[in-house]
């Protein structure tokens, strides 16, 4: 006894149809052992062609039936056993089917192989039609083939099947992503209602389905209403049989209730693959039964085995022409980046921008800490969330939806015109991508019935899966969801992807190059100011020698030459006090540091000495406060305090309570030491240029000075990785910090 | 200037001004002292060498380290290696305050290092006190 599912809304998928156990009855089915050729199955109605009881031929010889059912072959005499044993060889796919006749009527033997077991079908067969499909058939396609279109590739090819199997209507269905079905051509008798245009939910072909759909193109239910044979089976046997590829296999009663209550008798359907998935079927409906001959099935069934490649070839060629349509733009937004340099404006700026690569009406780019939006976008806010939304969500670097909305509720908001979201992500790290928003678009989708109402409770209350009655139209506003990306589209835009990476990396690359180029400029110059500093020295010192010789021996001189000679003079002074310190600044960067413990008390306590033993304050008051010990370079160090002490001291110099203080302490990895004065402070318009070389404040004027103190402050600080930085009040007096790496980093 | 028997001061400098200031300088400190100027390297070994046989002795020899034909420091090594100048004292006399010359110049056995000074009026004092310490005080030479 086969095992009786009782099927219900909760294991509808698990429904195992395979194994039903019944097959049509319009034919009869005997399944031996390929080996033995016993029979281990057989359907109840072989019955009638042997006016015995089958189950009794269980365990029997295929070649005892045989004898009983009045089987005759055309022409050739050739025994069941025989043909299975010829098919064994050969392979049944090429030698389907087997004319015979049964007690006089023509029918065809189908044999399949299914693991140990072979399913021998018989089925009625129309000898007058046979070689009219022949004749049709090569026609047909090439009739299909020259179609320029998609889709009037579809209706030539609803046409063309239709008049091959002859059946009422005939349908193009195509399966979306969620897996609904929408008839996009239909080739009907004209007192039909149409069904094109129609959508029909999910769950009217379950899952199950779909995967047998993929080995069994082509399926036949010839008749609704007929009464399903069972397939006794051998009682020892506990398997039953697997109907998988079976021609006669019964179809599941909820489907057939399904056609019922759509008022079809007859169905036939074909799959159209397209890279190996299901991409739609050809539906054919009768509303009388109707059973299709073998030979129709197959020619149906290569119509719709080539019109699976030529989808697939079809719609990589439209793809591909969207695609180089689209990607001219991004073509064009290369060659800006490439002239341009700058990216942002580059890609924003132009005639073409991120807004043209696809059939978005916003994009924004995020880009080096700037958002920069084209057409309609989201406020820079929004865009933020949306930027850390997709870094958080998106485990790929592009991310698209057109339903944004149902997965980012926020985006309700903006949903009239970001329905539809397309990230590029550019820089995880640095959260830089671009976005594009397509806006929502209504849409009505014309169901054949409610897809909400496919489930129903049954009479007794139960929730039985009652496949649903009603067919009639149903109109389902769809909102907060924008067109679909298409794959030229998608193409295109993740080819924008990687060549704007491909660019910001070249740039990155530049500017290291550049860096490198800056750092040997700067190390030439360093070279080139040593050395000419250097070779300056001696004319200078001749200037001033002829000048002082001059004065010394020449008794002719008036006031005036001699007042010039001694301008030279000091002229001469002042710029060898400026080479010297060239010099000295040049030398600190060409020099290594040279780390140790440096104690800071003793050296502030001789740098404060050396002070006042050159300029000798009368009334400074000199305050040293906490000197925590740092690591530096001891004459580099040194240099430093001499530099912001001097300053500090010479600064305030011009009053009569000058007080200059330095303190140190440590905070965190760093030891900072502030070198405060009360003097003349610096101008705010000054801030910028402090440790610029030369560079010296008006207020200064009246200070000796060359303008390369701070300048060698800086150099030296920056070389032991510190940092420095000052807080200054003009005529109040000025603060410097300087901080310095407790574990210092050479 | 033709060789003469008595040469005070022998300089190997090879910018003009600087021998032009020295010159006036001597002058300028002792009427008396003579001095030769030879602004190349080699040529200045040609003429110590002339000296040597015969038998003038400066009494003082200044050596500029930048020098055509022959360095400072090779010329250096060279002069000490005549004998007759071996009580000869030779100064380096230059811009150069690198420590890397000054250490190079004490290995060779110069006997001081003096840094060229910076105007005419510094330069007296400079050569003064030179010739008052090689000349007067330190007579063992003679």
């Amino acid at each position: 006894m086969m095992t009786e599912f009782k099927v219900d809304a909760s294991n509808c998928d698990k429904e195992p149809i395979h194994i039903l156990g019944k097959i049509q009855g319009h034919g009869f089915l005997i399944g031996v052992n390929s080996k033995d050729q016993l029979i281990h199955y057989i359907s109840e109605n072989t019955a009638a062609f042997i006016n015995d009881d089958p189950a009794k031929f269980l365990g029997k010889h295929i070649g005892e039936i045989e004898g009983r059912m009045n089987i005759s072959n055309y022409g050739n005499e050739l025994k069941l056993s025989q043909i299975i044993t010829l098919g064994l060889g050969n392979g049944f796919e090429s030698l389907n089917p087997f004319y015979i006749e049964v007690g006089g009527t023509p029918y065809n033997l189908i044999i399949k192989n299914a693991a140990a077991i072979l399913l021998l079908e018989f089925e009625p067969c129309n000898v007058k039609g046979e070689f009219d499909v022949q004749k049709t058939i090569g026609r047909s396609i090439s009739t299909i083939l020259a179609e320029s279109s998609l889709h009037s590739m579809f209706e030539t090819a609803a046409l063309e099947i239709k008049k091959i199997i002859q059946y009422d209507r005939v349908m193009i269905y195509q399966f979306g992503e969620d897996g609904h079905g929408e008839v996009v051509a239909e080739e009907k008798n004209s007192d039909l209602k149409p069904f094109l245009g129609m959508h029909y939910p999910a769950s009217d072909i379950p899952t199950q389905a779909r995967e047998l759909y993929k080995i069994n193109l082509p399926r036949i239910l010839a008749d609704v209403n007929m009464d399903c044979p069972s397939i006794i089976g051998n009682p020892k046997l506990e398997a039953p049989l697997d109907l998988t590829h079976s021609v006669l296999r019964a179809v599941s009663p909820i489907h057939i209730q399904y056609l019922k209550n759509m008022g079809v008798a007859a169905s036939f359907s074909i799959s159209l693959l397209s890279h190996g998935e299901l991409w739609g079927l050809v539906a054919c409906h009768n509303y009388s039964p109707k059973f299709i001959d073998y030979r129709a099935r197959e020619a149906a069934k290569l119509i719709g085995q080539i019109l699976s490649p030529a989808l697939e070839y079809r719609l990589g060629e439209e793809d591909s022409e969207k695609f180089g349509l689209l990607n001219q733009s991004v073509s064009t937004l290369i060659k800006f980046i490439e002239k341009e340099s700058d990216i942002v404006s580059a890609l924003t700026s132009n005639a073409v921008t991120i807004n043209n690569v696809c059939s978005s009406t916003g994009a924004v780019l995020v880009f080096d800490n700037k958002i920069t939006g084209i057409g309609v976008t989201p406020s820079n806010d929004e865009v933020k969330d949306i930027v850390k939304w997709v870094i958080d969500n998106s485990q790929d670097m592009v991310f698209y939806t057109h339903r944004f909305p149902a997965i980012y509720p926020t985006a309700e908001k903006y949903s009239d015109f970001a329905s539809g979201l397309f990230a590029c992500i550019l820089s995880r790290e640095l959260s830089e991508m671009i976005l594009f928003f397509k806006p929502e678009q209504k849409q009505n989708i014309v169901w054949g019935g409610n897809p909400e109402k496919a489930v129903m409770a049954a009479t007794d209350g139960s929730l039985q899966l009652s496949p649903r009655k009603s067919f009639d139209k149903w109109t389902e506003t769809v909102r907060r969801t924008s067109e679909k990306w298409s794959r030229g589209e998608i193409a295109a835009l993740i080819n924008l992807r990687e060549q704007v990476i491909y660019q910001i990396n070249r740039m990155a690359n530049e500017i290291r190059q550049l860096n490198e180029r800056l750092k040997l400029a700067y190390e030439e110059l360093d070279t080139f100011s040593f050395t000419v500093s250097h070779d300056l020295r001696t004319p200078l010192s001749s200037i001033k020698s002829y000048a002082e010789l001059l004065l010394l021996t020449n008794q002719s001189l008036d006031d005036n030459a001699k007042k010039m000679l001694e301008r030279i003079n000091a002229c001469s002074d002042r710029m060898a006090l400026l080479i010297k310190e060239i010099l000295n600044y040049s030398s600190y960067s060409r020099s290594e540091i040279k780390l140790e413990k440096i104690d800071m008390r003793q050296l502030i306590e001789g740098v404060k000495a050396e002070i006042y033993e050159s300029v000798h304050p009368q009334t400074l008051e000199f305050n040293i406060g906490p000197s925590p010990d740092i690591s530096g370079d001891a004459i580099m160090i040194e240099q430093v305090f001499a530099n912001l002490l001097g300053n500090a001291v010479k600064y305030s110099s011009n009053l009569g309570n000058a007080v200059v203080r330095i303190e140190g302490y440590v905070s965190g990895e760093e030891t900072i030491y502030t070198v405060a004065d009360n003097g003349i402070g610096i101008d705010v318009k000054y801030y910028n240029r402090v440790f610029e070389l030369f560079k010296r404040m008006d207020n200064a004027k009246d200070f000796e000075g060359t303008g390369v103190g701070l300048a060698i402050v800086k150099r030296i600080v920056e070389k032991h990785k510190g940092r420095i930085w000052f807080e200054s009040q003009l005529g109040k007096g000025t603060t410097f910090y300087v901080s310095f790496n407790n574990e210092p980093v050479e | 200037m033709s060789l003469s028997n008595k040469v005070d001061i022998f300089l190997v400098e090879d910018n003009e001004d600087f021998s032009f200031l020295i010159e006036k300088a001597i002058d300028h400190i002792d009427k008396d002292l003579s001095i030769k100027i030879v602004d190349n390297g080699l040529t200045a070994l040609e003429v110590l060498n002339c000296y040597s046989q015969e038998g003038t002795r400066p009494r003082i020899i200044l050596l500029d380290l930048n020098l055509p034909g022959l360095s400072g420091l090779d010329l250096l090594r060279e002069i000490k290696g005549i004998n007759f100048f071996k009580q000869v004292p030779i100064i380096l006399f230059t811009t150069s305050d690198n420590p890397k010359d000054v250490r190079s110049a004490t290995e060779y056995g110069a006997n001081a290092y003096v840094t060229k000074p910076h105007g005419y009026v510094a330069l007296i004092a400079c050569l003064r006190s030179l010739f008052n310490f090689w000349f007067t005080h330190h007579t063992t030479i003679d």
